[in-house]
């Protein structure tokens, strides 16, 4: 197959200035796809308070309540000084500092309203977890010290312990779709649009580029090769080159985020960028036909590549467009791409109803694959026909 | 037969560029397809390679009608272009290699051929190198030998030498003949009348997209009357003097122009001594004599009224 392999040694010869682009837009992707990734998730997963204990009353319920106060706050170790503990709280070393006044046990299992002295940064919410549990233990150590008045300081807090070691099981059931940990693969493979088509574009483009120069294709036409098996051999070499940068590019992803890997979302997330690169390869195909020369190539890359990722929310977020540069964005396979991330990335069920929007999106990126195909079969011939 | 061109007419739009063109060439042939710029030389080898369609006519090659699909024809066929047409991302081996490929499907057998038209072409010491590093002769050389590693029988040669150095120049046209010799039969299309003297077995005439002469070089200076071009220095000659010379028998024409008196005489004629005796008989100083037998341009000049370089 000599074109096949004078199609892939273009591309190698072209490599250096390919891998330049790859590994800037890698690094570009990279940063941007990590300071946008939402840094809070929207699963459920309980705050912590940093807290401040202070116990002046050594006993073994407030030992235990120290061990049941670590469950919802963590600890912070600040010298039992007024204006250190004042600058704690300033500084938000500490949201809480609570204080166990000397003979607090004796005085609340005895029924007495001594009480705990507590000091908050005013707005946190999660001292509010402090609260329920410095409740909840001390009632129910007064309920049982009323009760069982025989229990020892010791075995109330080993039956306080034991009463709080039961957690109740919570089953998340997503009535609205809940926002997953898929940040970074959302904008990873968002950015992946970016990435792909000027790399698949400068790659595919210059071989057809150099095979359409006119005493070129005139020498390979004079060879006994057939016209279509030189098309199919282009063709079989560009989608290499396509599924190796692909390979590439999504092997970063991995490396960046490896821990969405076994995630049923990668696999929608790859199945998306796949349809995308051999959407991008068909209109580097049409470019490389329609160009005549190289020195043209690098300012039809830009504009190519650029425009559909300004307008379809690569850059921006598409809830940030407007509705009349979305509806222009439509006309480009970048939008439909970037909406497929977005639904994929959103998807925590993964029933016909919920992927069908995604499959949606896939297929009419399918759609303008062939018709980039067919447009550039059609323009590669009327060119040769044109010539003859 | 090798190549039978009937009839071939090709237009662009109103502009007729192959007027009813008719040729053919045998087996061993050199044919030197001659004509000034536009006189549709490329257009009839484009034509005849089906790399241009043609309005009307028939063309066979091998016996067979030349279409665009006509493999099995092509290849036979070595085409070295008249642009160079080479990858400037492929060293020189490997622009031989590629174009041997399209032909010779084995390795070793390729690996020879590319190996004999590198040392044909004498680039064994750029083998490594890049189209952009070479000169305008050696590219020339490379596209010669990306034309014919796969030793077609039949090789056609569109201007190869254009804008090339003497000494690449003479390489080239001694390196056809030799293909020549080992077997191929050679079309060579060129606006240099003296190449086509030196190495064509036969020459093709096209002006305005027509054939307007053909035969060897002998048989073309013989169609024509002019027989004899004798140009004498000298240093002052009446107008009356120049009169009574263009009256002498078998002479066809005289000018006098920067005291070079340039007689042109029919054939067959001792002219020489004629205007020696006439100079001497009417004491008409002169230097150097210098006598010339009619060229292809003189053969183009009678026929056409133009000079092949126009």
């Amino acid at each position: 197959m000599p074109v096949f392999n004078l199609c892939l040694k273009i591309i190698r010869k072209n490599w250096i200035s390919i891998s330049i682009y790859l590994a800037i837009f890698l690094v570009i992707s990279v940063l941007l796809s990590t300071n946008s990734a939402p840094k809070e998730t929207h699963n459920f997963s309980q705050e912590k308070a940093k807290l401040v204990f202070i116990s002046k009353d050594h006993t073994p319920l407030t030992e235990g309540f120290r061990k049941e106060l670590a469950k919802s706050a963590t600890f912070v170790k600040i010298p039992d000084n007024t204006e250190k503990l004042q600058d704690a709280l300033f500084f938000r070393q500490a949201t809480y500092i609570l204080r166990i006044p000397k003979g607090f046990t004796e005085n609340v299992l005895n029924g007495g309203s001594m009480q705990l002295e507590k000091t908050i940064v005013p707005n946190s919410a999660e001292n509010a977890y402090v609260d329920l549990s410095v409740n909840q233990y001390w009632r129910l150590a007064k309920l049982y010290a009323k009760h069982e008045p025989q229990l020892s300081e010791k075995q109330l807090a080993d039956k306080l312990s034991a009463n709080f070691s039961h957690n109740t099981p919570i089953e998340m059931k997503a009535q609205i779709r809940a926002k997953t940990d898929q940040g970074f693969s959302m904008y990873y493979f968002n950015f992946l649009a970016y990435t792909l088509s000027a790399v698949l574009i400068l790659g595919i483009s210059t071989v057809m580029i150099v095979f359409n120069k006119n005493d070129l294709r005139r020498r390979n036409f004079c060879s006994p090769v057939h016209a279509s098996s030189i098309n199919s051999q282009m063709i079989l070499a560009n989608l290499l080159f396509a599924a190796i940068s692909w390979v590439i590019l999504v092997g970063f992803c991995f490396i960046f985020d490896s821990k969405n890997i076994m995630t049923p979302n990668m696999i929608y997330f790859l199945l998306n960028s796949a349809v995308f690169t051999l959407c991008i390869s068909c209109i580097s195909y049409l470019i490389g036909n329609l160009l005549g020369n190289l020195r043209n190539m690098s300012a039809v890359c830009n504009v190519v590549t650029l425009g559909p990722c300004f307008i379809s929310g690569v850059f921006v977020p598409q809830q940030f467009l407007g509705e009349t540069i979305l509806k222009i964005a439509r006309f480009t396979p970048t939008y439909w791409y970037v909406q497929a991330n977005d639904e994929i990335s959103q998807l925590t069920r993964f029933t016909w109803t919920d992927l069908s929007p995604v499959f949606y999106n896939i297929a009419v990126l399918i759609g303008f694959s062939l018709a980039f195909l067919a447009l550039s079969l059609v323009v590669g011939k009327r060119k040769r026909l044109t010539d003859r | 037969m090798i190549i039978q061109v009937k009839n071939l007419v090709k237009r662009y739009g109103d502009l007729v560029a192959l007027d009813h063109l008719s040729f053919n060439v045998k087996e061993g042939e050199i044919v030197g397809l001659l004509g000034p710029n536009g006189s549709g030389k490329s257009t009839a080898i484009h034509c005849i390679l089906s790399l241009l369609k043609y309005d009307k006519g028939d063309i066979e090659i091998f016996g067979k009608k030349m279409t665009p699909d006509a493999y099995d024809v092509k290849r036979d066929i070595g085409l070295v272009m008249q642009n160079v047409a080479v990858f400037d991302e492929l060293t020189v081996y490997e622009n031989i290699n590629y174009f041997c490929g399209l032909y010779v499907r084995d390795r070793a057998e390729r690996k020879r051929l590319v190996d004999e038209a590198i040392a044909f072409v004498e680039l064994e010491a750029f083998k490594k190198f890049y189209p952009k590093k070479l000169s305008g002769g050696l590219l020339r050389r490379l596209n010669i030998a990306c034309g014919i590693a796969h030793k077609p029988k039949l090789i056609i040669l569109d201007e190869p030498t254009v804008a090339v150095d003497p000494q690449s120049r003479n390489k080239i046209l001694e390196g056809i003949e030799h293909l020549n010799a080992q077997g191929a039969t050679i079309v060579y299309t060129s606006h240099y009348m003296e190449e086509v003297e030196q190495i064509c077995s036969r020459i093709v005439i096209i002006d305005k997209g027509r054939v307007i002469a053909s035969g060897t070089k002998e048989e073309l200076k013989a169609m024509i009357t002019l027989g004899e071009k004798i140009t004498v220095e000298v240093f002052t000659i009446e107008e009356d003097q120049l009169r009574v010379l263009r009256e002498q028998p078998g002479i066809m024409s005289v000018d006098y122009v920067s005291k070079q008196l340039i007689i042109k005489s029919d054939k067959g004629n001792n002219n020489l001594e004629i205007v020696l005796e006439f100079l001497k008989a009417n004491h008409i100083g002169f230097g150097r004599i210098y006598s010339e037998l009619p060229t292809l341009n003189d053969v183009f000049l009678e026929i056409t009224g133009k000079q092949l370089r126009d």
